[in-house]
């Protein structure tokens, strides 16, 4: 359990968020948010709600709702499509759990440990699906109907104009200077240190990896320059 | 010097002003582009009016009639404006109709055009027939009975959705529409009266019945007709799994859960939307609107209802959605403007 004081450190670092005052004009209590909301069906989660204890400033329940609320949001952004006052509480909710990120929060490491293996792939090869990978049983979360629609998949592939398997053998291939750029983007963005917070095992195992790239471009451009003065 | 005031629309606005211009015995030239006279309330047909509980026709009637019978007016009707040149005291119009008109000064009681709700399409207008406009209803009380539009039955269940096409960001409607709420609290009741098994309900973000009419139509549509508030704005209107009831989907925010309802029949309250012609009026007219697109106004406490033009003033809707007998005042106070800013220059002149 946080102090009040670090509660409100939480709240100020979601409020000076340059999108802040851009996803939070003001809120009627309409409810439209929490009406067109698939997650609210579901779950202990109210867009509106959200709204309304950032509009209010209620720290406390504010450090409340990033334990589990927030993590129940799809992001689809209906909501945001919505509001007549043009909020979006998708997008709230984006910064708050960025915010959770930040802080080290437990509820966000719970929330992000299952997706380890993607996050690996995804920052070493900037990809994590190539298109024969899409086989339902691979992916029981995608639910009943996947199977309706992936049944004819060679068939459907037949149908669509252009190429559709080319990057089947290529998706793990990622050139060596893209490889070195992603990296730059992933540690400039502040990826790696959000990283870094949430999963330090996940984060030393990704370091080793770029460090590992970099060399291996390092000697590359050297090989480069050495051709050069041979020829 | 030109005596004659030409006032441009013939709906309560226009007809107030050109009774008050007529009435100190100065010659009026009221043009209307429609073929007939009374604006909004009578060319859509509203039902009895808000808050005299008059008929329309009756009560704006009796305004065609006075301005019809005097002889100080001259009435064109399904014209428009097509020029104007000159400035205040000496204006000349050209209308559609080929006639130039000379005029001291402009009284413009333009009005405003209905929302189309079709802008808001998940709440269903224009794809079930049983989603409607309180100008429908409107009509429906007019005709004495309150039908389902798909198949003619009565409806057991109403809503009524407010603000649609009003105070919605989403679609640039930044504006209260100020007649809504009291409009429909008073439909409410007259579905009430036409079929009392019918339940009515009405979703809402707030609502405004401004002044005296909080308890002749919010309380009153509670206490005496049973109409049922729920505070919630609609996400989406779909069709029931029955093919006739429309599923109504909003958040019950009381108890903080999203909830569906089936009702017979969608009513949405739509709001005023600045003059579809606006754009057409500034440049003929040669004034400003302003950012929503209504009609401009110059200072208002010295220079009342004046537009950014001299010697043109505008009053009525055509400024931002009002009430009908607001509209009457303005009139009126506009006939006042015209009138004696012209007797100001002939005395001017005659020093």
């Amino acid at each position: 359990m946080a102090t009040y004081a670090e509660m409100v450190e939480i709240y100020e670092d979601i409020k000076s968020d340059f999108r802040y005052d851009h996803e939070l004009n003001g809120c009627l209590n309409c409810g439209i948010c929490t009406a067109t909301c698939p997650s609210a069906q579901f779950y202990d989660y109210s867009p509106r709600e959200i709204v309304q204890l950032l509009w209010t400033e209620n720290v406390e329940q504010i450090y409340d709702a990033m334990q589990e609320k927030i993590w129940a949001c799809a992001q689809c952004m209906t909501c945001a499509a919505r509001c007549p006052f043009k909020n979006s509480p998708g997008g709230l909710v984006a910064i708050m759990r960025e915010v959770a990120i930040k802080h080290g929060m437990q509820s966000a490491k719970d929330v992000l440990r299952p997706f380890g293996r993607v996050m690996l792939k995804l920052i070493t090869t900037g990809n994590q699906l190539s298109p024969d990978m899409i086989q339902p049983d691979h992916f029981p979360d995608w639910g009943p109907n996947i199977q309706k629609v992936s049944g004819d998949l060679k068939i459907l592939r037949k149908a669509i104009p252009m190429k559709t398997l080319q990057t089947t053998d290529t998706a793990w291939e990622v050139s060596l200077k893209t490889s070195v750029e992603m990296y730059t983007i992933w540690e400039m963005t502040g990826v790696l240190k959000q990283l870094e917070t949430m999963d330090e095992n996940l984060y030393d195992v990704i370091e080793d990896f770029i460090e590992e790239k970099r060399e291996e471009y390092a000697d590359w451009l050297e090989e480069q320059e050495d051709n050069k003065e041979d020829a | 010097m030109n005596d004659a005031v030409l006032v441009v629309g013939a709906g309560p606005t226009g007809l107030s002003a050109a009774h008050g211009v007529a009435s100190v015995g100065r010659r009026v030239v009221l043009v209307e582009k429609q073929d007939t006279l009374g604006g909004a309330p009578i060319l859509s047909g509203y039902a009895k009016l808000v808050p005299s509980g008059e008929w329309a026709k009756d009560a704006i009637g009796r305004m065609v009639k006075r301005v019809e019978d005097s002889p100080l007016v001259e009435i064109h009707k399904g014209a428009r404006v097509t020029k104007l040149g000159g400035d205040a005291g000496n204006f000349n119009a050209t209308l559609s109709n080929g006639k130039t008109v000379s005029a001291g000064a402009v009284i413009l009681g333009t009005g405003f055009t209905h929302f189309d709700a079709i802008n808001k399409p998940e709440w269903g207008f224009g794809t079930y027939a049983d989603v409607v406009t309180t100008t429908q209803v409107e009509q429906m009380v007019g005709a004495g009975k309150i039908a389902c539009p798909s198949d003619g039955r009565t409806p057991e269940r109403v809503c009524i959705l407010l603000c649609v096409g009003s105070r919605d960001r989403q679609i640039g409607r930044e504006w209260c529409s100020k007649i809504c709420c009291t409009v429909s609290t008073n439909l409410a009741m007259e579905i009430k009266e036409l079929s009392p098994e019918t339940d009515v309900y009405i979703y809402y973000m707030d609502i405004r019945t401004f002044g005296l009419y909080e308890d002749k139509f919010y309380w009153k549509s509670q206490e005496e007709f049973k109409t049922k508030f729920v505070k919630a704005r609609i996400a989406e209107v779909t069709m029931a799994p029955d093919g006739k009831r429309l599923l109504v989907k909003g958040e019950d925010t009381l108890v903080k859960r999203p909830i569906v309802i089936p009702f017979d029949l969608v009513v949405h309250a739509i709001g005023m939307d600045p003059n579809e012609d606006n754009p057409e009026i500034a440049k003929v007219f040669g004034v400003g609107l302003e950012k929503h697109g209504f009609i401009d106004r110059d200072e208002q406490y010295t220079s009342t209802f004046s537009s950014t033009r001299r010697g043109i003033y505008v009053g009525g809707a055509a400024l931002a959605p009002e009430d009908i007998d607001t509209c009457i005042s303005h009139g009126l106070a506009m006939a006042m403007r015209a009138v004696g800013e012209m007797a100001a220059s002939r005395h001017q002149r005659a020093a």
